[in-house]
């Protein structure tokens, strides 16, 4: 029996915070209902947008519903350039790991294990952070990415766990996300993406190797990347955690999957809105 | 300059970071026969000529200049530094030598040839405690944990002196702080000083000790059951700090007294669950991974000077299969991650 929920108990603070890590400046906004309960926190990641204020906007609710603690970072344009996958241009995970750790000092429900949310082509940085950090994060969710990096060898890294002697770079990235890969695969995943997020749109990613393996659109990709999730676990002996959730007539948008499809509360609270 | 004959510890006397532990008011008396000190007894010396050592380390963590004149409280130790001295846990009572700026007393046997003389002491007492016995650094040191539980243990070893030991130890506790582990840095071996000490403590490590902290000045010529517990000594103080994982440097290299009696130790081989490597160059790292091996060791990876040659790493990772990982490979957080994953430590906060 599901616990009743009221549409809103309380109020929240939103309070925003710029953190200096080893990667970089990173700022933040942290959403801070009056009564935080012991859910674990929850990490929402934009994507190419950038929209981090509108998230925090659209997240609110969802935290003073739930009472819990919700962290929007906003890696801005000027500073990070790069922000989807960890490489050798920047370093994301570590600017983000770093901004748990810091807000940890006076969130201490940040010192444990936290949810990551990332849309786009922050659901690209969500699953690549949780590879590489598997257990400081409980639930995963992920939101229309554009592709993914699958936990098998079909191709060759960034796009999975392959080798290409061409590129000795990936040796070090392979060589932490392999000793990773059990406890990533062992994360509750949730998958997202809208039934018409079909489009090959300019900011998709588009190569024949991985229009062929991964699929021609993200939802397609979606798919894939959830049967080779659950093959990974298998194989590894773990029973997977991952599901699937299309968002009825929803594109490439986030705001629009959070108001018709209930995807933050989907997210937040586990369940439809 | 004739030294100032005392009853009491001089108020100025310059007491030595190997004497951190040790409370001034458990001084109670002196004892001249400075002969009968024993590896980690207390000795008031005062310093006679200026050799090598120009400073001691003060527990304050800052080099302190020496003068002759001056008086200093150290502990009676050997000392093993081929770059340095070769010294033992004896005191003549006509003259001693500063064998280490952490505050090590002893006799000097052999120097290499590249530095100066020890700086000579002339030692005065003994320091003596409540119950009229020699004060020694052992009745200072962290209580006896003998189990140190599962915290899983990352062990840097190397070829020698100045292979890059303590850089990977100080940058592998750094990256595992970034990852947002609680993690122990410590010196299982060597002799007392504050330079790895303070290496370690500049990374943030939650916690910092050394062999000094489990009662010896020095491991040189201790037997190996003193060694051992003093490791676990240390692990079982990191564990009950909280720490989820140790970083450990055992010190010099693999052919070295205690260190070689250590990589035997079958407990030694069950107790640690990662291992880092440091080394010059790619002969060496062949050369220091087949002798590991003799012993049922290989290390996870290779550093130190070798890995700031892209060519010698190639060579390195050609000539054994291990990676060569440079030091900010050691202090990223992801690197550091996988290999606290790969020593199988637990995140403690787990969802």
């Amino acid at each position: 029996m599901k616990p009743m929920l009221p549409q809103s108990f309380q109020t929240s603070a939103l309070s925003e915070v710029c953190v200096p890590t080893a990667a970089g400046r990173l700022s933040a906004r942290v959403i801070r209902p009056a009564i935080v309960t012991a859910a674990r926190p929850l990490i929402v990641l934009h994507g190419i947008s950038r929209n981090a204020e509108r998230l925090a906007e659209l997240f609110r609710p969802e935290a003073e519903r739930s009472g819990r603690l919700i962290v929007v970072p906003h890696f801005d344009a000027a500073r990070w350039t790069h922000f989807q996958r960890p490489c050798r241009a920047a370093r994301p995970d570590q600017a983000l790991i770093g901004l748990i750790e810091h807000l940890a000092a006076a969130h201490p429900e940040l010192d444990g294990a936290v949810d990551l949310f990332g849309h786009s082509g922050g659901a690209q940085l969500a699953h690549r952070t949780a590879m590489l950090y598997p257990q400081r994060f409980g639930t995963l969710h992920l939101a229309a990415a554009g592709w993914y990096c699958l936990p098998d060898t079909r191709m060759p890294y960034p796009y999975g766990l392959g080798t290409r002697a061409t590129d000795p770079a990936a040796a070090a990235w392979l060589r932490r996300k392999r000793a990773t890969l059990a406890a990533y695969l062992g994360r509750e995943t949730h998958i997202y993406v809208g039934t018409d997020d079909t489009a090959r749109d300019p900011a998709l990613r588009k190569t024949r190797p991985l229009d062929r393996v991964q699929g021609r659109t993200r939802r397609d990709r979606a798919h894939a990347y959830r049967a080779a999730f659950e093959d990974a676990a298998r194989a590894a002996g773990i029973t997977p955690r991952v599901t699937l959730t299309e968002l009825p007539g929803c594109a490439h948008d986030v705001e629009q999957a959070i108001a018709t499809a209930g995807l933050a509360a989907r997210v937040v609270r586990g369940r439809d809105s | 300059m004739i030294p100032r004959h005392t009853d009491t510890v001089p108020a100025d006397a310059k007491w030595t970071f190997a004497t951190r532990r040790v409370p001034r008011d458990a001084v109670t008396g002196l004892a001249p026969d400075v002969a009968a000190a024993q590896a980690g007894d207390l000795v008031l010396a005062h310093v006679a000529e200026i050799g090598q050592h120009r400073r001691v380390q003060l527990p304050s963590g800052r080099p302190s200049e020496i003068y002759p004149g001056d008086a200093i409280v150290l502990a009676c130790g050997a000392r093993y530094a081929p770059d340095q001295f070769e010294g033992l846990a004896e005191i003549d009572p006509a003259g001693a030598d500063l064998l280490a700026g952490g505050g090590c007393i002893g006799r000097m046997v052999s120097r290499n040839e590249r530095v100066r003389p020890a700086t000579r002491l002339i030692p005065a007492a003994r320091l003596l405690g409540a119950d009229g016995g020699a004060l020694n650094l052992r009745d200072f040191a962290l209580p006896a944990r003998p189990d140190a539980g599962t915290l899983p243990v990352i062990a840097v070893l190397g070829t020698a002196m100045n292979s890059g030991k303590t850089l990977a130890t100080a940058q592998t506790a750094l990256g595992l702080r970034r990852a947002g582990w609680r993690v122990a840095a410590l010196k299982g071996t060597g002799t007392g000083a504050f330079g790895d000490y303070n290496e370690y403590s500049d990374t943030g490590a939650h916690v910092v000790a050394d062999f000094t902290d489990a009662g010896m000045v020095t491991t040189y010529r201790e037997p190996l059951d003193r060694v051992r517990a003093g490791i676990e000594s240390l692990l079982g103080h990191a564990a009950a700090q909280g720490c989820d994982i140790a970083v450990i440097e055992i010190a010099d290299g693999l052919f070295q007294r205690e260190t070689a009696q250590i990589i035997a130790d079958p407990w030694f081989r069950g107790r640690i669950s990662g291992l880092v490597f440091a080394c010059g160059d790619a002969v060496a790292a062949a050369g220091g991974v087949a002798e590991l091996a003799r012993h049922g060791l290989r290390p996870d990876a290779i550093t130190g000077m070798v890995s700031c040659s892209p060519m010698a790493s190639a060579e390195a990772e050609t000539a054994t299969g291990i990676p060569v990982l440079r030091k900010s490979d050691l202090a990223d957080p992801a690197e550091a991650n996988a290999m606290a994953l790969r020593a199988g430590a637990r995140w403690p906060r787990a969802a």
